[in-house]
């Protein structure tokens, strides 16, 4: 299960940046907040998830290598793809404007996005490059449908629950703003 | 033809604003030249070391000291309203935006070619044995630099916590443009010339500045105006 955790959490997280860059290009397009929300659930979710199965890869290779970090290519470029996205949630902890800051983090996500295919090549070619040391195999496997759909489910049903969340605050916000105004 | 009157114009404006008061370029120098000097601490600059890591070394100096040119570069229009001005003016954003580019990248590329042969002279660097290639290396990788940095100095302009989020954001896009970079420079400076080795590595910055300046340009009228 745990070495091939991590190969679920990518497939999950891809979906869910997928999920996000559209939201993020069909709120620019429609400025309808569902979209915004919908883009920071999926994305607060599809870090989580990541950062879960980073964790899981980083323990498989102390087991199997006995190094926490082997440099593998896979782990290394899910690691960069990480860090692509958590400025998103700090930008938009940043800006107090609903429309500004929905429509910045819209752009730091499609950013991000473009992104992702670059970076993962460029650390694969750094990688192939640096050639790691010889006979630390990081042990990740690929995972099977089996694995991967529990985790594309889970990764669902949280960004469902965080979507529902997020519009239940907002919706309290905006009856919030109008009593004041009134 | 009036489009690139217009970029020019906006960069002029912002290059002459800086020759006045010269704080942006003053404190990216001086911040390029310490870390070169910082580094000397950290590791003996033997000749085998200097082959494995000159390019990160300069890139991660240039890089830093270019985020304190490129948080300027919207910031300074921030006194009197002087942005509002601008996004009102009757030039499109994309004009602004690249004005803004080109202003930054000579500012950015004036530091890095002092900070060249400072760094040449402390480590005992033959930088100078493939020179034009290093120029173009040099070329590419600052205006992906000043693309990136320009489009998010925009974008984080009115956040109080704006001089945190601008490195935050650009150096994680930066990454494929920074391997990239570092890799050519440590070939470069090492006398090895870009072949069928390292050609993929050129190809990897060009296409990284063609996207992010398209897509950037693309986007930078809903970063201006909401």
């Amino acid at each position: 299960m745990l070495p091939s955790l991590f190969d679920s959490t990518v497939w999950a997280t891809l979906i869910a940046a997928v999920v996000a860059a559209v939201a993020s290009i069909l709120f620019l397009r429609t400025r309808e907040f569902f979209y915004d929300a919908l883009a920071l659930a999926v994305t607060e979710i599809g870090l989580l998830l990541l950062a879960a199965g980073i964790v899981a890869g980083a323990i498989t290779g102390r087991m199997t290598a006995g190094l926490w970090w082997t440099w593998d290519a896979r782990l290394t470029a899910g690691l960069v793809c990480w860090l692509l996205y958590a400025p998103y949630l700090m930008l938009r902890s940043a800006m107090e404007e609903p429309t500004r800051r929905a429509s910045a983090a819209a752009v730091v996500s499609i950013l991000a996005f473009l992104d992702v295919p670059v970076a993962v090549v460029a650390v694969q070619w750094w990688l192939a490059h640096r050639s790691a040391a010889p006979g630390h195999t990081s042990g990740l496997v690929p995972a099977s449908w089996g694995n991967i759909l529990p985790v594309i489910l889970l990764g669902a049903a949280l960004a469902w629950l965080r979507l529902r969340r997020e519009q239940r605050r907002r919706a309290a916000d905006a009856e919030r703003r109008t009593a004041q105004t009134i | 033809m009036r489009f690139v009157r217009q970029v020019l114009i906006v960069a002029a404006k912002d290059l002459r604003a800086e020759m006045r008061t010269k704080e942006a370029l003053n404190a990216s120098l001086a911040f390029a030249l310490m870390i070169l000097l910082l580094f000397s601490f950290a590791f003996e600059p033997t000749q085998d070391t200097m082959r494995d890591i000159s390019g990160g070394l300069l890139w991660i100096a240039f890089a830093f000291a270019g985020t304190l040119t490129l948080n300027r570069s919207f910031a300074r229009e921030l006194p009197n309203d002087c942005l509002d001005g601008l996004i009102a003016a009757p030039i499109p954003g994309s004009a602004l935006f690249l004005g803004k580019c080109f202003a930054s990248f000579v500012l950015v590329l004036a530091v890095e070619l002092v900070s060249l042969p400072v760094f040449g002279i402390f480590y005992n660097v033959h930088w100078t044995v493939q020179l034009p290639e290093l120029l173009l290396v040099l070329l590419l990788g600052t205006w992906a630099l000043t693309v990136i940095g320009t489009i998010f100095s925009a974008l984080t302009v009115n956040i109080k916590l704006r001089e945190v989020m601008l490195p935050m954001l650009t150096y994680p896009i930066l990454i494929p443009a920074l391997i990239s970079a570092m890799q050519l420079t440590k070939d470069l400076v090492n006398g090895t010339p870009i072949g069928a080795d390292n050609m993929d590595w050129l190809k990897m910055l060009i296409g990284f500045d063609i996207i992010f300046t398209a897509v950037s340009l693309a986007l930078v009228e809903t970063v201006l105006v909401g």
